[in-house]
């Protein structure tokens, strides 16, 4: 018993048909490929399957597809901009804030969030934002600089 | 619809919770009925003194709204307590309620300020005060066919603070080992206490008043003496258990170092407040 969902993906429309029980996450790797957005713990706990619903940063693990039927959605590949990277991204890389590289994807969506409503963000801010976001390698000092540098320099 | 697909139906709003439960094999409904889309859920409103907070309210919403961080204080703490910013954007008031676990933030906050929920089947409509709603782990006073559509305060008197805090070893995507909101009520600023609620949270099978505790309070002029008796009186008539998060007497412990200090924020509130 399939459904027809319409979805918003990177400013693209998408209409898709779903089974009820998909996650917006298995959509987004296995329907649509796009394989930037991670599956982690399966359980709201590591942030490594963040993307963007109507602007928010959420766990696309714990939605199911046909909830997010009419929104907007933006994974790590809508994130580029047609200059090239990203100014979080290119912070990122500069910064050296990645080292496996899983929660990066999830990492930049819920700074790029938390830099539209807080340009000015501050460190305290900034760990804050990304406490629901894991990371296990840099022990995240190099992903709050990063963060930080993109928000100065977006001033 | 709920009355239609009967017992095998579960509603889902932000399902933060039922999704990781079905994942599991915890919970296998037949139907999974969502309320994502009914308006007056999502809506939160103010009318005179009554704040209305529709269930299907992100507890993000309820953490960023100016008319709770002004009026209820100790609902925005316990909203900011929960999950992480990324659950907080899926997951509901209504849903925070309607699972009933011990450690959940939101019911000790809303049962300091004395709250109630409006319960809803297909036969009518009723309301119930959040002191009645849990009555196990996972278990609550609704019926298989209701759902739970708001949650009802009154804003408190003049001269009235309230203040929750939570207790876990990390800051965020933590389950409380002890939790604790405290509301006071003065007859003036610097006078006598007329109304206390202490609620405590993780300690018992679900959040639980402590009527002792309150009983100390009433009737007295606040003073580090007092807060004392009334904290050490929670930790009696607190009923915690030993697990991996902490042992029962170091919740019971921590239950009156929790009251004392979250009875020493509501007072400075109420004094403050007009």
């Amino acid at each position: 018993m399939k459904k027809t969902i319409h979805i918003t993906v990177n400013n693209k429309p998408v209409d898709l048909e779903v089974q009820p029980n998909q996650t917006l996450l298995e959509v987004i790797r296995e329907r649509l490929r796009l394989t930037g957005t991670k599956a982690g713990c399966l359980a709201g706990d590591c942030g490594a399957c963040t993307v963007l619903l109507d602007g928010k940063p959420i766990n696309s693990c714990l939605v199911l597809a046909v909830q997010a039927h009419g929104k907007q959605i933006m994974t790590i590949e809508g994130v580029e901009t047609p200059q090239g990277l990203h100014p979080l991204q290119a912070a990122f890389v500069n910064k050296g804030a990645i080292q496996c590289g899983y929660c990066t994807p999830g990492m930049i969506l819920t700074a790029k969030s938390l830099l539209k409503r807080s340009p000015k963000a501050d460190e305290a801010q900034i760990r804050k934002a990304i406490s629901g976001n894991l990371c296990r390698c840099t022990g995240y000092q190099k992903i709050v600089e990063a963060i930080l540098f993109a928000s100065r320099s977006s001033l | 619809m709920m009355a239609e697909l009967g017992e095998g139906v579960k509603p889902i709003a932000g399902g933060t919770d039922l999704i990781v439960n079905m994942r599991r094999g915890a919970a296998t409904p037949e139907h999974v009925l969502s309320l994502g889309r009914i308006k007056e859920l999502c809506a939160m409103d103010l009318s005179g003194s009554t704040l209305r907070i529709g269930a299907c309210c992100t507890v993000a919403s309820v953490a960023e709204s100016s008319n709770i961080a002004s009026r209820f204080p100790a609902l925005c703490e316990g909203a900011l307590s929960l999950g992480s910013p990324l659950i907080r954007n899926l997951a509901t008031a209504g849903g925070n309620l309607v699972t009933a676990r011990p450690a959940a933030d939101l019911p000790p906050p809303l049962m300091a300020y004395d709250g109630s929920v409006t319960l809803q089947s297909s036969c009518g409509k009723r309301v119930v005060a959040l002191d009645r709603f849990f009555v196990g782990p996972g278990r609550t006073a609704m019926k298989p066919t209701e759902i739970l559509t708001s949650i009802v305060l009154e804003t408190p008197a003049a001269f009235s603070g309230a203040s929750y805090i939570k207790l876990g070893t990390r800051r965020a995507l933590e389950i409380s080992i002890a939790s604790v909101a405290c509301f006071l009520s003065l007859e003036r600023p610097g006078g006598k206490i007329l109304a206390a609620r202490v609620v405590l949270g993780a300690v018992a099978p679900f959040p639980m008043r402590a009527g002792d505790a309150e009983k100390t309070l009433i009737g007295e002029i606040p003073s580090p003496p007092l807060f004392l008796k009334a904290g050490q009186a929670a930790a009696a008539e607190s009923k915690p258990i030993d697990d991996h998060r902490g042992t029962a007497e170091y919740r019971r412990d921590m239950v009156s170092v929790l009251t004392q200090k979250m009875l020493g924020v509501a007072l400075e509130r109420a004094n403050a407040s007009e």
